[in-house]
């Protein structure tokens, strides 16, 4: 992990369009550097709550990351990680407060999981890895272009298990009736969780099918 | 008895891992041997069962609208759950760090093989979640919340355990190429996930 | 900096000066929210009670058609007799901000819905599932004993097994069960699906929620048992 993110600074650094770039591919926080599955596979059931997780975690990433970067000369390094806690505690209050003020629906579905983002290891380990070392700009790129690589494996598990476990996507109804009339039926198991852990390994096979030099040589 | 079922239904039926996904990240990273990753199944059980209670005091006697009518009238309507978020993770990252001191300063030995895990155990979503779930449950009291973090604390030791021994097995494994590591971690935690579906039906 | 930044007089003061900042920082936002946050809790109680009269609505239209169909809201006492002074639909009259379960209640919330011409009765119901709080609420027909609709939600029953009992197959098997059977309350039981009970009305439960389910049951014998008086007094007069 340590060996990853040393590597991540040295490239990140040189280039910030590769601070915005890099993980929404070859750096994918989820499938490259394995941060962030955490808890938030479990609002992926629709497509809604999953949008609205990935806005949430980027807008957290980047603010954490612009924060942190302007205060990162002053920080005591022994509270250092508490430091960084309660920062993005304080964000993601207040992304939850927003929630609640102005989507209630959407805020009662991800329950505790939006209060869960704090440990989204994503964030934790921007902050450390880049945030501490870099300028408020290339750490708010930083923090968008994570939030989003993050962000759009989440909506693509979102939008299949919606589609193909209830039939709609955002609620609305898009496989036709025509098709049930046919035999067609939702699949049930999509809604599980574990279907969830699938769709990303699927995810991460086409990736790395594409990407041969991310493939690993041991099990 | 209450507490039991209760400790029975957090290991095997809302497990923290094959139910809700809390602690992935450390879940993958650190299941690629039994002993390690015992280690930081019981790191991660300690944790909880320590900081569990004391969240959970702080929930009902600070935290909660009207938990502190016990200062007299004038707070009964005092309501500081905008904080809760912040006073958890505090608490968590806090006791974690004392750990690490307190373990490190008196057992060397303990230190090399469970220390090193507490600084990533304050990110291990399933702590914070272990006290998320604790709010929003409304446990009757403090024994049940300490019994429901013992139980999800285990719960976690055996999902990361056994996915530690399936990892050992699995480098004699024919795996497609792109899907070696991670990709067949996923796939496998996906299968032990359904099968603990099947513990669904347990009832006390 | 003329400071160390590792001294502990440093360290201190900066988690002092951060512990106050945020602190003032999140108080701010929550009463810059609050007013919010109280409507749209509101405005979901509201959508709810819409529900078990089987009306679906978004949020932008609860509020007018809770104006429309809800007439009357009261509370009453464990007699079934209104008490004085409660009557008001609005969300911070008597009926609908007195919480079930409050002991300082001073009675249970009913409230009177027209739909289509006919008078339904909507009332709260809250009980304990699996993990935590489940509760709802049930439109019962004038006669007092035949179910309209009902509305079931919880906080964190598991997904896929308890949590479905917010599901709209879970709560469209309550339509037209009988509270009543041989002039006597008997509730509805939830069973095992595939099980029948002969003494009352049935609905199958969750297969997986067994604990979640039996919540329910237990749920409708309580909540809607404390109405009996008032649905037999209805029941009475409509006989």
């Amino acid at each position: 992990m340590a060996d990853y993110n040393r590597k991540n600074m040295a490239l990140l650094s040189s280039k910030t369009k590769a601070a915005l770039l890099g993980p929404l591919n070859k750096n994918n926080p989820v499938l490259v550097q394995v941060l962030g599955i955490c808890s938030v596979l479990a609002v992926t059931s629709k497509l809604e709550p999953s949008i609205v997780m990935a806005i949430s975690v980027t807008l957290v990433v980047a603010f954490g990351n612009v924060i942190i970067s302007l205060l990162r000369k002053s920080i005591p390094n022994r509270i250092r990680i508490i430091v960084q806690l309660v920062v993005v505690a304080s964000l993601v209050t207040i992304v939850s407060e927003v929630l609640k003020a102005f989507a209630y629906d959407v805020n009662k579905q991800l329950s505790v999981f939006v209060g869960l983002i704090v440990t989204n290891c994503i964030l934790m380990g921007r902050l450390e890895a880049f945030a501490l070392g870099n300028g408020p700009w290339p750490s708010f790129l930083d923090g968008i272009g994570n939030g989003l690589g993050y962000g759009w494996i989440l909506i693509v598990v979102g939008f299949f298990r919606e589609l193909l476990g209830s039939g709609t996507l955002m609620g609305h109804q898009v496989i036709p009736q025509a098709f049930y009339d046919a035999g067609y039926q939702d699949n049930g198991l999509m809604m599980l969780a574990p279907m969830a852990i699938l769709l990303v390994a699927c995810i991460i096979w086409v990736h790395r099918a594409v990407n041969k030099e991310l493939q690993e040589e041991t099990n | 008895m209450e507490a039991i079922s209760l400790i029975v239904r957090s290991i095997f039926v809302d497990n923290m891992i094959f139910a809700y996904f809390l602690g992935m990240c450390s879940f993958l990273a650190v299941s690629k041997d039994v002993k390690t990753a015992m280690g930081l199944g019981i790191a991660v059980t300690f944790v909880l069962v320590i900081t569990l209670p004391i969240n959970y005091l702080l929930e009902n006697y600070v935290l909660k609208a009207g938990a502190l009518a016990w200062l007299g009238d004038d707070f009964a309507n005092v309501d500081l759950s905008v904080f809760s978020l912040l006073i958890f993770i505090a608490i968590i990252a806090s006791f974690t760090q004392i750990v690490e001191m307190v373990i490190e300063r008196f057992s060397p030995a303990l230190y090399s093989s469970l220390g090193i895990f507490l600084p990533l155990i304050a990110v291990n979503c399933a702590i914070l979640g272990g006290s998320l779930f604790m709010q929003q449950r409304e446990f009757p009291n403090i024994g049940m919340a300490t019994a429901y973090g013992f139980g999800s604390g285990i719960g976690w030791l055996l999902a990361i355990v056994g996915m530690a021994a399936i990892r050992e097995k699995l480098e004699y494994s024919n795996v497609p190429k792109p899907l070696k590591g991670l990709g067949i971690a996923f796939i496998i935690t996906a299968l032990m996930a359904l099968g603990f579906m099947s513990f669904a039906g347990i009832d006390m | 900096m003329a400071m160390n930044r590792e001294s502990n007089a440093y360290t201190i003061l900066y988690a002092v000066v951060m512990v106050v900042v945020v602190a003032l920082g999140l108080a701010l936002t929550h009463q810059l929210l609050k007013d919010r946050q109280v409507e749209n809790e509101n405005i979901d109680k509201m959508q709810q009670i819409l529900r078990s009269l089987n009306v679906d609505v978004t949020a932008d239209e609860a509020l007018d058609r809770y104006g429309q169909l809800i007439q009357n809201a009261y509370l009453i006492d464990e007699q079934g007799v209104k008490v004085a002074e409660t009557e008001g639909t609005a969300p911070q009259d008597p009926a609908f901000s007195t919480e079930l379960g409050d002991p300082e209640a001073k009675g249970l919330p009913v409230y009177e819905a027209v739909v289509d011409g006919s008078l339904k009765y909507v009332i709260p119901m809250s009980g304990a599932g699996l993990w935590g709080a489940i509760w709802g609420y049930m439109a019962i027909e004038a006669d007092g004993s035949t179910i309209y609709g009902a509305e079931f939600d919880h906080s964190g029953e598991t997904p896929g097994l308890g949590a479905e009992i917010a599901d709209t197959s879970f709560k469209q098997q309550f339509q037209g069960k009988q509270l009543f059977r041989d002039g006597e309350f008997r509730s509805v039981a939830v069973v095992k699906p595939g099980r029948t009970d002969a003494h009352r009305d049935y609905v199958d439960g969750i297969s997986g929620g067994t604990i979640t389910s039996q919540g329910v049951d237990k749920m409708l014998r309580e909540s809607v048992g404390a109405y009996r008086d008032f649905l037999i007094k209805l029941n009475m007069a409509n006989q």
